[in-house]
């Protein structure tokens, strides 16, 4: 499955959508989140979900559901503006708040510290960015967030390079 | 010398690691004869007056936690509220995170040392420093002890060079742990600190394993 968050002004998700719907290859299952509207807090960084209620986020606001889409998907798609070159604070909220999927217990990997994750299954991750975004911070960026939940990052797209972004949710 | 100095953690500052570190880096700055202000954006109600020092002070240091390879989502809110300046203005920065090794803090160094461009202020370097997570659970006496090494850098800080001197980059410890090492830790660690971490989560009332699952998801 797919998972689109948009966390933009000008509600570009729903142009990526159309845009896979039309592509023909119907078979690929897709949801689209406009996160307009909802109420999202920042994390609070109170580690409550690794240390008092594991898994569960103490925040109780608009997050869960997503949290949980993000959790099943096989990638998520972070639709976002951007400024200083870097994704908006608020789909960077949105990232600092999956701290739940892993667990406070560590171990190596490939060199470096790793949190072991508290699912079997985690998606890749994706951005496609409206603005001025510093497109090599922030394929660094993805990919170093995919690293922290063993995943890979699909790529960094600007909005009017959509098509190759569509092309790799097929 | 005078500084203005941010605490960019989300967390309340009664339980910031960052607060702490802050308290044993400006320690250094009195010892050397320089003076401080200090703000934690933690608090919303405060931000026009941080903002405002921000503006009419050019000495300004931001201290922060590593929140996902990157700049905390409150901090980069916050950001977002303040003007462009000029040269004048020096913005450095001291960041910190959970994971000990340097390697796991330079994806968000890497945005922060373009970020003053932005602001169209001057960079004054960034202190980069992990192993940080356990501060909040010792005792004061031990948090004093494994902060006091911020100390030295607040005494370098006030000589003036920001962060660029050679003392301010080894201080940050081994890029990666060697593999003997890695070996050692992780033989230590199964047993040990997931103990540690079991009785930190029963202190604060945790009464299920620490990586229960709260849903299934589709892949298992």
């Amino acid at each position: 499955m797919v998972l689109m968050i948009d966390t933009t002004t000008e509600h570009i998700g729903k142009g990526i959508a159309e845009e896979l719907t039309r592509s023909g290859e119907s078979a690929v299952g897709f949801e689209l989140v406009d996160t307009t509207g909802m109420n999202i807090s920042h994390c609070v960084g109170c580690n409550y979900c690794w240390l008092k209620t594991p898994g569960v986020c103490t925040i109780s606001d608009d997050y869960e559901p997503i949290l949980r889409k993000m959790s099943n998907a096989d990638q998520v798609w972070l639709i976002s503006d951007t400024h200083f070159g870097f994704v908006s604070w608020q789909t960077k909220n949105i990232v600092d708040r999956i701290m739940p999927l892993v667990t406070m217990y560590l171990k190596f990997k490939d060199g470096q510290m790793r949190h072991v994750m508290r699912y079997d299954h985690q998606p890749d991750i994706g951005i496609i960015y409206t603005g001025d975004g510093d497109q090599a911070y922030l394929e660094r960026w993805c990919q170093r967030t995919a690293l922290n939940i063993g995943t890979r990052s699909l790529g960094v797209f600007s909005e009017s390079s959509k098509k190759e972004a569509v092309s790799c949710m097929l | 010398m005078h500084v203005v100095i941010i605490n960019g953690s989300p967390r309340v500052q009664k339980y910031s690691n960052t607060e702490k570190i802050i308290a044993a880096f400006a320690k250094g700055l009195s010892e050397k004869g320089a003076t401080f202000e200090t703000y934690a954006i933690s608090d919303r109600k405060t931000w026009d007056i941080i903002r405002d020092a921000y503006i009419k002070k050019d000495e300004i240091l931001i201290a922060l936690p590593l929140y996902v390879e990157c700049v905390p989502g409150l901090l980069l809110e916050f950001l977002e509220t303040l003007p462009r300046k000029d040269e004048q203005t020096r913005l450095s920065f001291l960041l910190q995170s959970g994971f000990a090794e340097g390697c796991q803090l330079r994806c968000g160094e890497a945005f922060l040392e373009k970020l003053p461009k932005y602001l169209n202020v001057r960079y004054g370097g960034c202190l980069v420093k992990g192993d940080n997570f356990g501060i909040r659970i010792l005792d004061e006496e031990k948090q004093a002890q494994v902060t006091r090494p911020y100390q030295a850098m607040g005494e370098l800080f006030a000589e003036g060079d920001g962060f660029f001197r050679e003392e301010a980059k080894k201080f940050t410890g081994p890029e990666y742990f060697p593999f003997p090492i890695r070996l050692m830790m992780g033989l230590i660690f199964k047993p040990l600190g997931k103990k540690i971490f079991q009785k930190a989560a029963a202190s604060l009332g945790c009464r299920v394993p620490l990586d229960e699952r709260v849903w299934e998801t589709g892949r298992n």
